[in-house]
């Protein structure tokens, strides 16, 4: 079902997959492991014969969620709670949830005693990653999904599964990586909202029948430079909703680089093949890109960010941030002000699940780019 | 004859000479470590490193009402009102110098336990950038989940971390750690943790001698001072002077005592007093709350040091399941024979707040008891309505009095 998608699909079930995934599950006859943000090795749930679908929110009214996490609680956390009480609660056979900081720790909670019929797992992610223990740590993590999954699901997982598993998820990001760096260098070949929606999209479904959708759409590219592109880097934990890339495309920003966990620092999780599964994927979880909740570095961020901003030739950069997202509202005000020194130009887009205002984020963005265009040589 | 000093005059003159030796410490040789309320800083105490709280000075500002002032000056400074008020009333301070104690030192490094929340985390990552660079370590907590297994490998990880703390530690101050100085400190603080809880559990006798604010004062003194004989010294006297002139003579802090109070969160501290009196015009006294237990701890001096530092510093009320959680609450019902409970949404501490809605559906089903909710924030007069809660508080004990509870 997902193996021939046009774009104009892939954009459409990007925006809401649930009903497609539904429909795949009933002719596939697999269970559904949902997860949240980020870094669950979906490699180990998918060598179980499970379908990971990684949830990314909704943006229809919140029923259920607000007496449960209250309206300060980061509004991606709010919004997945939704997504999987109310409007998709069928849909899910289960769920592997990572512990990253405060609003993580007590959706794992809150999830296991509202979804007593579901297997709910957490994965209690380092949140620390330059000390030997976290190597020791994430190991350990792995194993234990490993042994929880089999508990439940009454399957075993063999190491062919699991490096089979590994194989098809790395074709995935490969071919993405491939679209990706054809998109940067031909700005008119994909748009913005094209290119992250075959991300997202892929961080959701099958990936063996992804993986054909991606190659024919690769195949089925005419190569287009385009004209008047401004090159930004985009950065955050992740863009949503999907409406946001339609502003970007239509100033004719063109996102080169970025550091979304649902963007680039997914694509970074390629696992080395030639290596103990065990070993590779514990490694991948090392050789990611800074995530703000588990970084210890403090200046990590900052240093990546000027790095990559020299890198790709980007002309300004556009933080995106989740609202209440308590981990990224202590690192931007330091941020920003190294990004100034730095003389990078910095645009702050607020993004909140459900109540974001577009003609104001139009507005802003619009206003910022043009007085950056007055700026240029 | 000298007569005995009272618990009061103790805790002055422990907090000056710990105040002393912080600002001091440079001189003697020593290096000043900023640690979080919940974490393993018997390690500093037996390395010599001075311990200084952020948040024990930032509860001092928010209690002088000097919230607002300083969230203010932090929002100028970019970070949003978000953000927990002792974060924000500490990097106010920072930036306006501003203070009701004069302030606190700089930190020579910087130990964050996310055992109590995530946020402390973030926060010193910000002191360790202004301070440009400070050595930060993160001492990371996985969440103390309802698995036997689990909880094995989680102490595994942590014990290993506590030994990296070590080594960190030796690198700083170029000095070798002393494990037989670490086992004397835990033995102190084991020693202090059981007079504490004693202190804390005085609240069973009816009418209770001590309300949750003795407790949020006292507590002062086990937060930062755990790990030395004065800390011991301390809760002993409390303990002794409470049974003396209390409980020998049946003296509550209220004589017509009507509703014993459970209280979920910490506290408002700017409120501190007007709560007390308000509660106590109806009859009500607050006993006590999984906060002021936090500190609790309760080593087994048989295990290897680090072995018991790693399993209290994981198993707190903060870093527990929502289950778990309850599970304590529901414990301290039994134990104080609480009657009423109050569950704050406290605006500023996701890490308690979190869990309120879920934890006053199982505590109301498990208890029979119905739960006052309010919404306020613990340190930041803006987002506190009056009106509200005296309305709110009114009604519940109104609701109460129907009840014939």
């Amino acid at each position: 079902m997902w193996e021939r998608l046009d774009l104009d699909r892939v954009v459409e079930y990007a925006t809401d997959p649930y009903g497609g995934i539904r429909e795949w599950k009933a002719k596939a006859g697999k269970k559904v492991i949902g997860s949240t943000l980020a870094d669950v090795p979906e490699e180990v749930i998918s060598a179980f014969g499970l379908l990971p679908v990684t949830l990314l929110g909704t943006h229809k009214p919140l029923k259920k969620a607000p007496s449960l996490l209250p309206d300060n609680a980061c509004s991606l956390a709010r919004s997945n709670l939704e997504l999987a009480l109310t409007y998709e609660r069928d849909l899910f056979d289960g769920f592997v949830l990572p512990q990253v900081c405060d609003t993580t720790q007590h959706m794992c909670d809150i999830w296991r005693i509202n979804f007593k019929d579901a297997y709910v797992e957490s994965i209690l992610l380092p949140r620390q990653v330059d000390r030997q223990s976290a190597r020791y740590w994430v190991r350990e993590e792995i194993e234990r999904l490993m042994a929880s999954l089999a508990g439940w699901s009454g399957l075993s997982m063999k190491d062919a599964d699991l490096q089979e598993s590994i194989i098809a998820h790395n074709e995935n990001k490969r071919l993405l990586k491939e679209l990706y760096d054809i998109k940067r260098e031909n700005p008119g070949t994909l748009t913005n909202k094209q290119l992250f929606s075959l991300i997202k999209l892929s961080m959701q479904v099958d990936k063996r029948e992804m993986n054909e959708t991606l190659k024919a759409v690769r195949n089925s590219l005419r190569v287009c430079k385009g004209e008047g592109y401004t090159p930004i880097i985009l950065t955050g934990i992740t863009c949503d909703p999907p409406e946001l890339f339609d502003l970007f495309d239509e100033i004719k920003l063109n996102i080169v680089a970025d550091t979304l966990v649902t963007g680039s620092r997914y694509l970074e999780g390629i696992v080395d093949e030639g290596k103990d599964p065990l070993d590779a994927l514990t490694e991948r979880h090392f050789k990611r890109g800074f995530y703000s909740p588990i970084h210890d570095d403090v200046f990590r961020n900052a240093r990546d960010l000027a790095s990559l901003y020299q890198s790709s030739g980007a002309r300004a950069m556009v933080y995106v941030h989740i609202e209440f997202c308590e981990s990224e509202e202590y690192d931007l005000p330091d941020l920003k002000s190294a990004m100034k020194k730095e003389g990078i130009p910095f645009h702050t887009l607020v993004t909140e699940y459900q109540t974001l205002s577009f003609s104001q984020a139009r507005t802003r963005l619009q206003a910022f780019f043009e007085s950056l265009k007055r700026q240029a040589p | 004859m000298s007569e005995k000093p009272r618990s009061k005059d103790l805790s002055r003159a422990i907090t000056k000479a710990y105040m002393d030796e912080a600002y001091h410490a440079h001189e003697a040789g020593k290096l000043v470590g900023y640690t979080t309320a919940i974490s393993p800083v018997e390690l500093f105490v037996a390395h010599d490193i001075i311990p200084v709280y952020p948040e024990n000075h930032a509860v001092a500002n928010l209690t002088a009402k000097m919230g607002t002032e300083l969230s203010t000056a932090t929002e100028s400074m970019g970070y949003s009102t978000h953000l927990c008020a002792y974060a924000r009333s500490d990097l106010g301070f920072r930036r306006t110098g501003k203070s009701v104690t004069g302030g606190i030192p700089e930190p020579d490094l910087l130990m964050a336990c996310n055992s109590q929340c995530f946020t402390l985390t973030k926060w010193f990552q910000v002191l360790s950038r202004r301070g440009g660079n400070v050595p930060i370590f993160i001492f990371d907590t996985p969440e103390w989940i309802r698995n036997e297994k689990a909880r094995q490998e989680i102490i595994g990880y942590t014990v290993m971390q506590l030994k990296e703390m070590i080594a960190w530690l030796e690198g700083v101050t170029k000095r070798k750690f002393d494990y037989d100085r670490l086992r004397e400190v835990v033995r102190l603080s084991a020693e202090a943790s059981i007079l504490y809880k004693k202190f804390l559990d005085m609240a069973h006798y009816k009418p209770s001698p001590i309300s949750i604010f003795d407790a949020l004062i006292n507590m002062a003194i086990t937060v930062y001072r755990r790990g030395t004989q004065e800390c011991v010294d301390f809760y002993q006297t409390l303990c002794n002077e409470i049974m003396e002139e209390k409980v020998s003579k049946g003296i509550g802090i209220l004589q017509n005592e009507k509703y014993r109070l459970y209280w979920e969160n910490l506290p408002v501290w700017f409120k501190f007093r007007d709560h007390a009196n308000l509660l106590g015009s109806f009859g009500g006294v607050i006993l006590t709350s999984l906060y002021v237990h936090a500190w609790s701890l309760d080593f087994d001096l048989a295990k290897e040091p680090l072995v018991t530092l790693a399993e209290n510093y994981l198993n707190r009320f903060s870093n527990s399941t929502i289950e778990d959680r309850a599970d304590m609450a529901i414990d301290l019902f039994r134990a104080y024979d609480m009657n009423g409970m109050i569950m704050f949404m406290n605006r500023s501490c996701k890490a308690v707040s979190f869990a309120v809605p879920s934890l006053k559906e199982i505590l109301t089903r498990r208890t029979g008891i119905p739960a006052l909710v309010f919404e306020s924030d613990m340190g930041d007069p803006r987002f506190y309505s009056e009106t509200q809660v005296r309305t709110r508080v009114e009604a519940y004990f109104e609701t109460l009095d129907r009840l014939g509870r």
